[in-house]
């Protein structure tokens, strides 16, 4: 279907301008006016930064909130539209609720009136060109600024002109087009007038992919009296039920949660627009009453189809409110949450693309869920199950107690749940080298990369560890499961730490903690080669089994600077000066590595019991 | 040596703020760190305190002296800002 779009649009267009002239200014009109949609909604993007993903992350806190922002971010960016596909996103990115994001949704059903008051109001009555000229002229000097700022400011400012000059040709093409003709001979009365103007709204909106356009087309008319008042009440609920598409389309490259929220908005707009037709009549008198005391006069019917757009859509807000709880539940049972697929990716969806503010905590997420995957995989490797690392003060003795090996075939595993969400990862990530992204935002994004980097490769260097781990954990061995059982502790507490980093309160925690494991890390890997060296020389170990575990301690050491590294990247400071702050006061890695001297004096490691002293041979 | 260390990450710092490729630290954010920090440092005091085995000592014993060297870092670190 979508690849017949294009030539029919063109040829109606042509066919139209071919058989009235007088539509191609009308055209024009609603071209320009999209046209300064699209700026509006550039120039938003340039500006936002982090600032819509706190606002927004903050005002889906409670449905009140939620309703406010949405009907104030759709009034400043004059497009239901953008507010619905960036809720989406964040939704699909598991930046906020889903109760959150049907609040904005509904409130963005109020903000959106607000295009017809702009028009009926200012619009209609005003010398609007007058405006839009310097707008637009003021505007093109910023829009070439380095500053990201500057430019946000000049498309959004040529953005409103663009707004202004397409509602001012729409207006002077309509009063060109009713010398010509005269649309009022096509009115219909009655429920037959009332079905078909509603689907004429609908189908209009749903061409031109903006409500607002076919708000702006229908009061323009109404004012040039080219349709009737009660066809263009018609109209505008119509135009309210259009709109509901884009949100699904939106909803395509979205995640369950995405399509759930393009479901609300479907049957909210609707339910609304059911409301309306079907008391319609009263609703006509409610506005004549309200227009009567706003002092808006009988025979201003752009005004009073203003009055009616919002009056009906506060009317379905106030209605659906208190079934808000029971919609959600039917979203939830109706589109229902997949069993969570640990080998896909989550949060990274096409949705992420729609709105490219979202894709940092997406990305954020996804890294999330990988060292998730990483981490289990790491601890069944070692033969180790997580809730019991996790939960005890003495990973030494769950590690001396875990002799059993786990039935997994680590290379296929990792296949599934690590590289197909690195993948995704490295993908999404790249598309940060997009300069919609400021640079603190790309720093991010790319830091978030390198730690999936080497979460990647902690689990690559455990894989190589594998075997021995085998061959030396699983039946008592002597010393040498002495050494491999100490790499399995030394490992399974730095993924304890980090589990408590995870869990710590986000206000209290830092970086730097990890430094505290480093320095362990270091001291241990030095030590190693003098400690083998002595149970070689004692009997105790055999250079055989020796030369293995050396070479298997470098990957179990390797695998933990991995780690360190991966969160140290992931749970760095997001405001860039407390980041530097860190960074100066972090040791350096020739730091970490030197041999402690102001320490207070250790206390002698307990050497762990021996199984049996024999002297074990590598096979 | 850290804070013979420290000097120069800070030097190397102040010549990035010139450039503009930098974020400009205020005591705030040093003050916000090292509150963090003591935080820290007491808690694995705490744990010290509680540790049953050689091992577990020895490794407490070694964070909190890398803690109370942040520490260390981030008062001169202050001092130098404020």
């Amino acid at each position: 279907m979508s690849k017949y779009y294009l030539p029919v649009a063109i040829g109606a267009l042509a066919l139209a301008f071919w058989l009235k002239p007088e539509v191609q200014e009308i055209a024009a009109g609603v071209a320009i006016f999209l046209f300064g949609m699209l700026m509006l909604e550039d120039g938003f993007k340039l500006l936002g930064g982090g600032v819509l993903e706190r606002l927004l992350a903050g005002a889906t806190r409670s449905v009140p909130r939620a309703l406010t922002f949405g009907a104030a971010a759709t009034t400043l960016l004059q497009s239901s539209s953008l507010v619905s596909i960036i809720t989406i996103s964040f939704l699909s990115a598991g930046l906020i609720s889903l109760i959150g994001g049907v609040g904005v949704i509904f409130g963005a059903n109020i903000g959106t009136t607000t295009g017809a008051w702009l028009v009926a109001g200012l619009g209609l009555k005003v010398d609007i060109a007058a405006y839009a000229m310097p707008m637009i002229a003021l505007s093109i000097i910023l829009v070439f600024q380095k500053s990201n700022v500057l430019r946000g400011i000049g498309y959004a400012l040529g953005g409103l002109g663009f707004l202004f000059l397409g509602i001012h040709h729409m207006k002077e093409g309509f009063d060109a087009f009713k010398d010509q003709i005269d649309l009022t001979r096509f009115a219909l009365g009655g429920i037959a007038g009332l079905i078909v103007y509603t689907l004429i709204g609908m189908v209009a909106t749903v061409i031109m992919q903006s409500s607002h356009a076919t708000m702006v087309l229908v009061i323009t008319a109404l004012a040039a009296g080219q349709i009737t008042y009660e066809n263009a009440l018609a109209l505008a609920i119509g135009g309210n039920v259009g709109t509901t598409i884009t949100a699904i389309i939106g909803s395509l490259g979205a995640n369950y949660q995405g399509k759930r929220l393009a479901l609300a908005h479907l049957i909210f707009n609707t339910a609304t627009a059911a409301v309306a037709l079907a008391f319609i009549s009263q609703l006509a008198q409610l506005v004549d009453w309200i227009s009567a005391h706003a002092g808006i006069a009988a025979d201003d019917y752009a005004l009073k189809l203003a009055v009616f757009h919002t009056t009906f859509n506060v009317i379905g807000v106030l209605l659906m409110l208190p079934l808000l709880n029971r919609l959600v539940g039917f979203l939830e049972r109706r589109i229902a949450a997949p069993a969570p697929t640990v080998s896909m990716p989550r949060f990274l969806t096409d949705a992420v693309d729609a709105f490219p503010q979202s894709l940092e905590g997406a990305l954020r997420q996804e890294v999330d869920h990988l060292y998730d995957n990483a981490a289990k995989l790491i601890l069944h490797g070692l033969n180790l199950h997580r809730h019991e690392i996790y939960a005890t003060d003495t990973i030494e003795d769950v590690v001396r107690g875990s002799r059993k090996a786990f039935d997994i075939d680590l290379a296929d595993q990792y296949e599934q749940r690590v590289k197909t969400l690195y993948t995704a990862i490295i993908d999404y990530a790249a598309r940060a080298g997009d300069t919609r992204y400021d640079p603190d935002t790309t720093r991010r994004i790319y830091s978030l990369r390198d730690a999936a980097t080497h979460i990647v490769a902690a689990v690559k260097s455990v894989k190589h560890l594998r075997k021995n781990i085998l061959r030396y954990t699983t039946r008592p061995g002597g010393m040498v499961t002495t050494l491999y059982d100490g790499l399995r502790v030394q490992l399974a507490q730095i993924l304890a730490e980090i589990e408590k980093l995870g869990a710590a309160d986000p206000s209290e925690r830092s970086a730097l903690w990890l430094e505290q494991e480093s320095a362990q890390i270091e001291e241990d890997a030095r030590s190693t080669v003098t400690r083998v060296e002595t149970l070689i020389r004692t009997g105790k170990l055999s250079p055989t089994a020796a030369t293995s575990f050396l070479t298997d301690s470098r990957y179990a050491y390797a695998a933990m600077r991995d780690l360190i590294a991966a969160e140290r990247l992931y749970y760095a400071e997001r405001d860039s000066a407390l980041a530097e702050v860190e960074h100066l006061i972090a040791l350096d890695d020739d730091e970490l590595d030197a041999p402690s001297a102001d320490h207070d004096t250790p206390v002698p490691r307990t050497p762990a019991p021996a199984r049996n002293t024999t002297v074990t041979h590598a096979t | 040596m850290g804070i013979k260390k420290l000097a120069a990450k800070v030097a190397d710092y102040k010549d990035r703020l010139d450039r503009g490729k930098a974020s400009k630290i205020k005591p705030d954010h040093v003050a916000h760190v090292l509150e963090k920090l003591r935080k820290k440092e007491a808690a694995l005091k705490l744990e010290l305190a509680a540790a049953k085995n050689s091992d577990s000592k020895n490794r407490l014993t070694r964070k909190i002296s890398v803690a109370q060297e942040q520490i260390n870092r981030a008062e001169w670190l202050l001092s130098k800002i404020a």
